[in-house]
């Protein structure tokens, strides 16, 4: 149906997807696991066209429908009206529009009642609906569903699972892209798990832990220091960390804040060092920029044309200079490199030593078991029970995969 | 030097339009520059022209500063102007203090409803603009109306801003008020914190800033130099209202203070180019017979120029 071979995408310097060669089977569910950022969905828009591959091959018989994790709806239009979009041009009256596009709701099999409702009225799980149908209406021969439960309550996810088996049963290849195990397992033909850009592991029957295991990119740094005072929670992004950092923020404005968006909510990149630093620390600017081995030209240089890792090393001047006793640091090497996450990290073991408290959100489990004596998962926004490294170490994939 | 160039092309731009009167350019930008900087009385004109654009150019500038859009300049003024008129007999002090006041809390009324319920102070503020208008209407046909009331419009105000010369000690109030805007935004905490909402809000946030209050203040700020600007043309110009008593100033602020890259300072210059394009356009109508609103096609002249060499926003 589709073959991918020996596929390369690099992003800057991330490199995405690596050597990856897959082929998608027609009739067949094959579920796509991985971490955040393991390649999944660059892969499959590669497959689907939206992205060129910088190596390899496809080849590619028919469309392929690709369900995307973000709405692609048009909110202030009707369902008739969303559906439309996709119709051959022709003057038609609104009713006509609405009987078509009940006949194709029906011809999907899918449940969505009233295709004259606007699309802003509808809940989540219908607008995913509605994008599934979007998709089946093309009769596509590779249909790709990106995290397509994250939104659904579990009658909506069994329903759509419902479809899937239809939709593969009639020829149609089926992709699922999912990081919930549960839900791979009771779907899925073929798994496939990617990890930081390479295909890892195809397996037709595997259980849960074994693929928690396969999945979650286990550090293997000999030696372990973790600091008594840090805590960590990890999780995959998007499960309510961003929520939990803003009640922190709210609920402790004393605190040292690294908000986990630096470029959004840390520094503010029109103003100068000086100035950024001035919001929270009356200390002199130089001398800061000296501590914090800032490279920049001075005081007075823009914090937005600084490098990633200069930025963070002011949000840190800024959040930790001279008074610290609680910190929280969400994602805080985001995108630094070697030297400037080895001083991200000195800097917090160093507060650490002082007796400051410090909560550690990261979605890097290096970064978790490198530098934390506490380990809590954080899953569809809520917090596992605190596990030492040892535990956590067992327990982590799991949890972060949504398995008790 | 962007700005420099976007006014030098207002100009140029200006001056071709007399093409479509049948004129030469090189005359129409002769009696443009001869009727505003010309004469000693054409330079007392720009000076005069240049107050009100001053005061609400800083006014604008202080709200584009905090993130805060502020377009309710005219009905600041005009509320300005009428608490100027009512208070003008405890005083010149009085009746400054009070027409700042009175733009202050016309902003505010933006203020509170973008807290209560978010309504966008863009919106909320034009309209206050519609409202103040017609409130000066029913003031000069109702309870200000003069002694007599023969004309829709008040007696001569019991107070008058000093003269300097032939331009009110406004001037001096005016240029006092911009320094102290620079201050307090560059010199000050308060400032530091009201560019930094203004810049990134939620990086404020983050970083222990009570957006919400920043928001109050600026927008109170920036009312009330609005306010000062109409109390200030009434008691050193009009001495007395009238119906047509506001004639852009609010808005012209906007040019202004996005010709002058919202620096306080840079404002000055911005406000007696303004006021010099004013006041040659009315020269232009006097021996040239070609409307003064050309002066109105130069603002618009300049600030499209700066928008397509994308230098409008606020830099330091």
């Amino acid at each position: 149906m589709l073959t991918l071979r020996g596929i390369t995408k690099r992003f800057g310097d991330n490199l995405a997807v690596n050597d990856v060669t897959l082929e998608l089977r027609g009739g067949e569910i094959l579920a796509l696991v991985g971490e955040n950022g393991a390649g999944k969905t660059t892969l499959m828009r590669i497959a689907a066209g939206e992205l060129t591959p910088d190596a390899g091959t496809i080849e590619r018989a028919g469309e392929v429908g690709f369900v995307h994790q973000h709405f692609l709806l048009v909110s202030d239009f009707t369902i008739a009206e969303n559906l439309a979009l996709q119709r051959a041009w022709s003057f038609a009256s609104l009713r006509t529009l609405e009987a078509e596009a009940e006949a194709i709701i029906a011809a999907t099999g899918i449940e969505l009642h009233g295709p004259s409702r606007r699309v802003e009225e509808l809940s989540v799980g219908e607008k995913s609906k509605l994008e599934l149908i979007k998709a089946i209406a093309k009769k596509p021969r590779v249909l790709i569903l990106d995290e397509p439960t994250s939104v659904l309550t579990p009658t909506e996810s069994a329903e759509l699972f419902a479809v899937m088996r239809r939709v593969a049963s009639e020829g149609t290849a089926v992709v699922f892209i999912s990081h919930k195990l549960p839900e791979v397992l009771e779907i899925a033909d073929r798994i496939v798990v990617m990890r930081r850009g390479r295909v890892v592991l195809e397996t037709k029957s595997m259980t849960a832990e074994e693929l928690a295991g396969a999945m979650v990119d286990m550090p293997v740094v000999l030696s372990y220091s973790p600091h008594p005072n840090i805590e960590a929670i990890v999780g995959v992004a998007g499960n309510g960390q961003s929520q939990f950092a803003e009640r922190f923020r709210d609920e402790h404005p004393e605190a040292s804040l690294i908000p986990e968006d630096r470029s959004r909510d840390g520094i503010i990149a029109e103003m100068s060092i000086a100035e950024n630093l001035a919001l929270r620390t009356k200390d002199d600017p130089a001398k800061l920029i000296r501590i914090y081995s800032i490279k920049a030209t001075g005081p007075n240089q823009k914090v937005g044309s600084l490098s990633g890792g200069n930025q963070q090393k002011v949000l840190l001047a800024r959040e930790l200079w001279g008074r610290r006793s609680l910190i929280l640091a969400a994602e805080p090497t985001r995108g630094l490199d070697i030297e400037a996450t080895a001083f991200v990290h000195e800097q917090l073991r160093e507060a650490g030593d002082e007796g400051c408290e410090i909560l550690l959100i990261t979605s890097d489990l290096d970064e978790a078991f490198t530098l934390a004596s506490s380990i809590r998962v954080m899953y569809r926004g809520e917090l596992s029970e605190p596990m030492t490294p040892e535990v956590a170490r067992e327990r982590v994939g799991a949890l972060m995969a949504g398995l008790r | 030097m962007r700005q420099i160039g976007a006014a030098i092309a207002s100009l140029v731009l200006l001056s071709l339009s007399a093409l479509v009167f049948g004129r030469s350019p090189i005359e129409l930008l002769g009696i443009l520059i001869n009727g505003s900087v010309g004469s000693r009385f054409a330079i007392d004109g720009t000076l005069l022209k240049s107050v009100p654009l001053l005061l609400t150019g800083l006014s604008v500038a202080v709200a584009f500063r905090a993130g805060v859009w502020n377009i309710g300049g005219e009905g600041q003024f005009i509320v300005g102007a009428i608490a100027a008129i009512i208070t003008s007999r405890f005083g010149l002090a009085a009746a400054l203090l009070a027409s700042m006041l009175a733009g202050a809390l016309w902003a505010s009324i933006a203020t509170a409803m973008r807290l209560w319920r978010n309504a966008p102070e863009v919106l909320t503020t034009i309209l206050l603009n519609f409202t103040a208008i017609h409130l000066l209407g029913w003031c000069v046909n109702g309870p200000l109306q003069e002694r007599g009331a023969q004309y829709p419009q008040t007696d001569i105000a019991a107070a008058a801003l000093p003269q300097l010369g032939e331009v009110h000690a406004g001037l001096l109030l005016a240029i006092a008020a911009s320094i102290a805007a620079w201050f307090l935004l560059y010199r000050t905490a308060e400032g530091l914190r009201l560019r930094a909402t203004g810049f990134n809000a939620r990086a404020a946030k983050w970083a222990g800033i009570d957006v919400d209050r920043q928001l109050v203040r600026a927008m109170a700020m920036s009312g009330a130099l609005a306010g000062l600007a109409g109390g200030i043309e009434l008691l050193g110009v009009t001495h007395r209202l009238f119906e047509r008593f506001a004639v852009g100033y609010g808005y012209s602020g906007i040019a202004v203070a996005l010709l002058a890259q919202l620096h306080p300072l840079a404002t000055i210059a911005s406000s007696i180019f303004f006021g010099a394009l004013s006041t040659g356009a009315g020269e232009l109508q006097r021996t040239a017979n070609i409307s003064s609103n050309v002066a109105i096609f130069g603002q618009a002249v300049v600030i499209l120029v700066l928008i397509l060499f994308g230098s409008w926003r606020a830099r330091d």
